[in-house]
This record gives C-alpha cells, structure tokens and sequence, in this order.
C-alpha cells in the first residue's frame, strides 16, 4: 500500500473532485428530526421530508455527473482491474470495488451511489435488513478502506497500462498517452489523441489519395488502413492483396519483386525474384569475395574518418603554433600583460598577412576567443580563492583583536568599581575624621546633640554596609575595613 | 443511469456464474441482461424432487438490483421441466417467497443467491401439495408475479 499521503499530494485534480464529492456525504442529514420549523408539525408534511431524504442524495449524485461533464468522465464501474479485488472490498449491491465507499449506522459499507438507490426503495439496510432512520447518516468509510481502493491497480481505458485506481484521474488528464484531448488549435472544438498534441490542429479536411474521399487529417490514416473502400490493391508482383498505403513496405519484402543481387556493388549483375535470391547466393562468383569486401570497405571508411580528423587536428595545430609565434613576437612591445590581453588581436592580423589564404579567420578568432576564455576563468577562479584567503586573513587577525578589546573593557570596569569603592571608601573616612574632631574638639552637652544629628545623617545619606553600625567603635570600623581589603 | 447499474451487475454476476455455479445450478441461457434461465436440482434426496430437474426463468427490470427479479418455474416437456410441488409454488410456476417481494427483497440479493434459497426450499419441503386455492388463483391471476400481495400465512415451510 502506498504511504496515505501519495495519492493527494500526486491529484490535486482529483483531489477536488473527491472534496466536492464528498462534501455532501460526510454527514447526510436533512434537519434532524425536531427542527423547530412549523413545516415539520403536520403529518402531511413530514411525508414531505421523508421522501426529501434520498432527493439529498440524488441531489449530489448530480452535481457529480454535472462535473464529469467537463472533464473526462471516468465511470469507475467499468474499470478493469488488474488482478481480482478482495471480496471484503465489493460493494454488495454493485458487485465491483466500492466506488466512494460510505458506512451506515449498522456499519455496512456500501458505495455512497449504491445505498443512495437502495435507499430510494427501501429505508432499511440492504445488508442486514435494520431500518435505518430517515434521512439515513451515512459516514465516510474508514481512511484505511479508501487508500486500499485507491491502491488498486486498474487498466487505463485508453493506453492499458496499469495504474492505481486513484491515479487514473491524474494519469488520464495528464500522462496517457492516448487520452483524448482538447485540440492544441485553440479555435477549433475538437479532441484530439495527447500523442498527436505535437502535430498541431489535425482536424482539417483532406482528400484521401486513394478513394478521393475527404476525411480529416486525423482518422487519415484509420481510414486508409481499415474503412478506405480502395485500401486494397494487388501487389503487381505476387499478385496479394496489400494496403495502399503500406505499399513501400510491402516492396521491401515481397518475394516476387525483382531485385538485384546483394553483391550489385562489387560487380555482380544478376537479377532475380527475391524468393530466388537465396539460391543465386549460393553460387553467386561474388559470394566468397563479397564478404571480404565489405570488411575492406568497412575497414577503409574507418580509415578515411581517421584521417580526415588527424588533418583537422594537425590544421589546428599548425595554427596554433602560429598563433603563438606571432603572441611572442608581439609579447616584446607589451610586458603589461593587460595591455598585451587587449591587443591580442594583433597577431591574428599579422599572420593572415603571413598567410591570408591558409587560416579561415572565423577558426583563428573562435581559437582566440577560446582562449580568452579559458584566462577569464582561471583569473576568476584565482580571483575567489584569493577572496576565500582574503577573508581568512582578516578573520583570523579580528578574532585576537576582539578578544584583547573583550579582556580590556572587562580590565577597565574592574578598576573603575575599585575606584568607586575607594571613593566611597574615602568620604567614610574624612566624615569619620570629622564626628572624631568634633568630639574631641566641641563641648560635651551639645556635642552629644550634634554628634547624633551628624550621625542620622550620615545614616540617611550612606548606602553601604559599613555605615549601618553607626555607634560602633572607630578603631573596630577600620579594622573591618582592612580585612575587607 | 439504472439501466446501465442493472447491466454492469448482471454481467458481473453472469461472469461470476459461469466461472464457477454452485452445485445443482446450471446456466441454461442469458444472452441478454433481461432475461435467464437457470436448470435447479436438489441436492439432498428429497424423495419428492428425486432425479427432477426444475427450469427457472429470471426477468430483471432496469431497476435491478435496486428491485427484485421476476423468478418463476416454467415447465417444458422436452427435455421434462416440471412445476416442483411446493405449498408455496403455484402449478404455473409463480413462487411465494418474501425474497422475491418487495419488501423482502434486498439489492445484496443476487441470482445465485435466489437459486440457493429455492434449492433450501424445496430442500426442506415434505408436504407434496399446492398452495390454498391454486386452482383458483391460476385460473384468476393476470398480474405479474412481483405485483402480486402474497399473504406470508406460514413461514415454517
């Protein structure tokens, strides 16, 4: 079985046409049965809706056809399959491979056309006979059945190859080779087989040559082979009756033709009915010499060629050798080689007048142009390698200077917290000195006083940890400070 | 539409039947897709269809298999068709079986199938008589078998 995504992703024409087919079946319920709807109450009425179920169903076994109108209808019933299909995959009511597979309430699969006209008939299962309620739902079968069907192998109506049933649609419409398809002359209606696509509008009237009837260009050749009233003519050698338009082939075989001797080449002028032809072989004067000469001759031919392709090569050479002779020459005056690339043409110049009926100048300019060429790309080549290394270079140098940049910044903003804290570390310091002067130096009773304003704030102001131990001693102040550094 | 419907499942069917009949069943015609005849003996010793062969003819409608057949035994002197005795088939071959009406019947139904169903009919048949008022009703009847309102009085037999 094919992975379940192959036959969508390979039909998107068929695709649709299975969506549209599908829609209306995926849940085939008219309102269910209490819709508030005033047209519902009457028993009269109700009839109405009840033979309305299986119109649903015909409704969509309409449009499809509708559809099959405009493209290539494929009627799935009479497809040939390939090898016999799994009785568990029959539709019982059409007896071939379910068509649009849809299961009832009582888990009976049916081709959804199939239990649309049963339904018609009768409202109960055909299957196990379980009424089944109207308007009858009916499910789409499972994936797994429905990629079984489309892996299917059936034989294609039209060239009989075997395809998967869910890739005739795609094969018919884009592949087959003899499908009939839209005329490629836009203007003209008609169809036309695809492997005469190429041939361009063949539905032009002409005349056969045998019976002057006008046919078109199409069934031309149908005509003359099978339904042509004069397709028949007697063979004016054997005297059977052959087709007038296989007349040349014909000639090629009959017996009775007089041919001449298959040795006519190498002398032999004998002439018989190729029936006959077999006997004069056998005592043709040519038969033991012929053989041999033909392998001469093969064996010439092949010689010649080699010749004629050493006199070409040793041509181009000859040229070639010229060609550099007159460069050098001219490689004197030009030591810029740019220079020298741009009047290359001059050598060619010199040697026509050297030689101005040996060298055709279209080959020496083609020559030259090649050889241009060939530099070009070299240069190019020279060029990206050199781009590839350039490139390189400068990673390689910008990878160390990167990271000196990243160990510098990294460097610097160390030294400035360090600064930052040494700072801070200072004005501790002087404010320390400070509250120490003005105790020592100011008066006792308000210099408790002051000594507590400064002290709040200091509080307020200072951030760090240190400051939040304001009444602790100088002396053990410090010294945390010197085990902190 | 039907119509087709009706010719692709018969041919179907008749393709299935002449590859391989069931034992007792033989395909006598079917040249188009309106009308066979099938040759049905029974299988068991029944002394009552012993070494009897029994002619039935099938008329399918276009609505086939959406409606049953029409399925009679006809009779035949050469070579020797009876009407079987059956209380249940008339002596002019028309058969009482819910199978084959309307309402009985079901598009899964095929030929082979129906001639199964008689075969197991006359099978298990021992009474050797005609149906209530046969004579009457033979002599009555002009509708066609499907249209006939058969009364199912015994379902034993």
């Amino acid at each position: 079985m094919p992975p379940p995504n192959t036959p969508v992703a390979h039909t998107p024409r068929s695709l649709s046409v299975d969506f549209t087919e599908s829609l209306p079946f995926h849940n085939i319920t008219v309102p269910p049965p209490n819709t508030p709807s005033s047209a519902l109450d009457s028993p009269h009425h109700n009839r109405q809706y009840r033979s309305r179920a299986p119109q649903v169903v015909e409704e969509a076994v309409e449009t499809d056809s509708s559809e099959i109108d405009e493209s290539q209808h494929i009627d799935y019933r009479a497809l040939t399959y390939a090898d016999t299909v799994n009785e568990n995959l029959i539709c019982p009511i059409c007896k071939v491979a379910f068509v649009d597979p849809v299961d009832t309430e009582c888990e009976h699969t049916f081709c959804k056309e199939c239990i649309a006209h049963a339904l018609e008939h009768n409202d109960v299962c055909p299957f196990d006979r379980n009424p089944l309620p109207q308007p009858a739902t009916l499910t789409r079968s499972h994936k797994i059945v429905i990629n079984q069907l489309d892996s299917l192998l059936v034989e294609c109506s039209s060239c009989r190859a075997h395809v998967p049933r869910s890739m005739l649609r795609n094969h018919l419409d884009r592949y087959c080779k003899e499908a009939l398809v839209d005329c490629p002359d836009k203007g003209c209606l008609q169809q036309v087989r695809r492997k005469l696509v190429d041939q361009g509008c063949l539905h032009n009237n002409i005349a056969c040559p045998d019976c002057e009837g006008i046919h078109q260009e199409v069934a031309m050749s149908k005509h003359r082979e099978e339904s042509c009233e004069e397709r028949q003519r007697q063979c004016d050698h054997c005297g059977t009756n052959i087709l007038r338009c296989k007349q040349t082939q014909h000639e090629e075989e009959c017996v009775e033709l007089i041919v001449p001797c298959i040795w006519v080449q190498y002398g032999c002028e004998h002439q018989c009915k190729r029936g006959e032809l077999n006997l004069h072989k056998l005592e043709c004067n040519f038969r033991l010499m012929g053989p041999m000469a033909d392998i001469l001759r093969k064996e010439i031919q092949t010689l010649q060629s080699d010749v004629r392709y050493l006199t070409d090569k040793e041509q181009l050479q000859e040229r070639r050798i010229k060609f550099l002779e007159g460069g050098q020459r001219e490689s004197h005056r030009h030591s810029n080689y740019e220079e020298w690339s741009s009047q290359a043409l001059t050598p060619l110049a010199d040697s026509a007048q050297v030689e101005p009926l040996s060298e055709s100048t279209n080959e020496y300019l083609l020559n030259l142009l090649g050889d241009q060429e060939r530099r070009i790309s070299q240069l190019s080549s020279a060029l990206t390698e050199l781009e590839g290394k350039q490139t390189m270079m400068l990673f390689n140098e910008t990878v160390p200077i990167k990271n000196q940049i990243a160990e510098l910044q990294s460097n610097q903003q160390m030294t400035s917290m360090h600064i930052r804290w040494f700072m801070n570390w200072r004005k501790e310091d002087q404010l320390r000195l400070q509250q120490q002067q003005r105790r020592f130096g100011g008066g006792g009773g308000c210099a408790g006083g002051s000594g507590g304003a400064s002290e709040s704030e200091v509080d307020g102001g200072g951030s760090s940890s240190e400051l939040a131990t304001p009444r602790r001693s100088p002396d053990s102040l410090t010294r945390g400070l010197v085990t902190k550094l | 539409m039907a119509t087709t419907l009706a010719t692709k499942r018969l041919s179907k069917e008749l393709a299935k039947i002449t590859d391989i009949m069931p034992d007792g069943l033989t395909l006598v015609s079917a040249t188009d897709f309106t009308s066979w005849t099938i040759d049905l003996t029974v299988l068991d010793a029944n002394p009552l269809y012993l070494n009897q062969t029994f002619r039935l003819k099938f008329l399918f409608s276009d609505k086939y298999p959406m409606e049953p057949p029409e399925v009679v035994f006809v009779s035949l002197h050469e070579p020797p068709r009876p009407i079987p005795m059956h209380p249940h088939i008339y002596s002019n071959g028309i058969i009482c079986l819910d199978l084959l009406g309307q309402n009985g019947w079901s598009p899964v139904q095929n030929v082979q199938s129906i001639c199964v169903s008689l075969q197991s009919m006359l099978t298990g048949n021992s009474k050797n008589e005609r149906p209530e008022g046969d004579t009457a009703f033979v002599a009555t009847n002009r509708q066609r078998p499907r249209d006939i309102n058969f009364y199912y009085h015994d379902d034993k037999v």
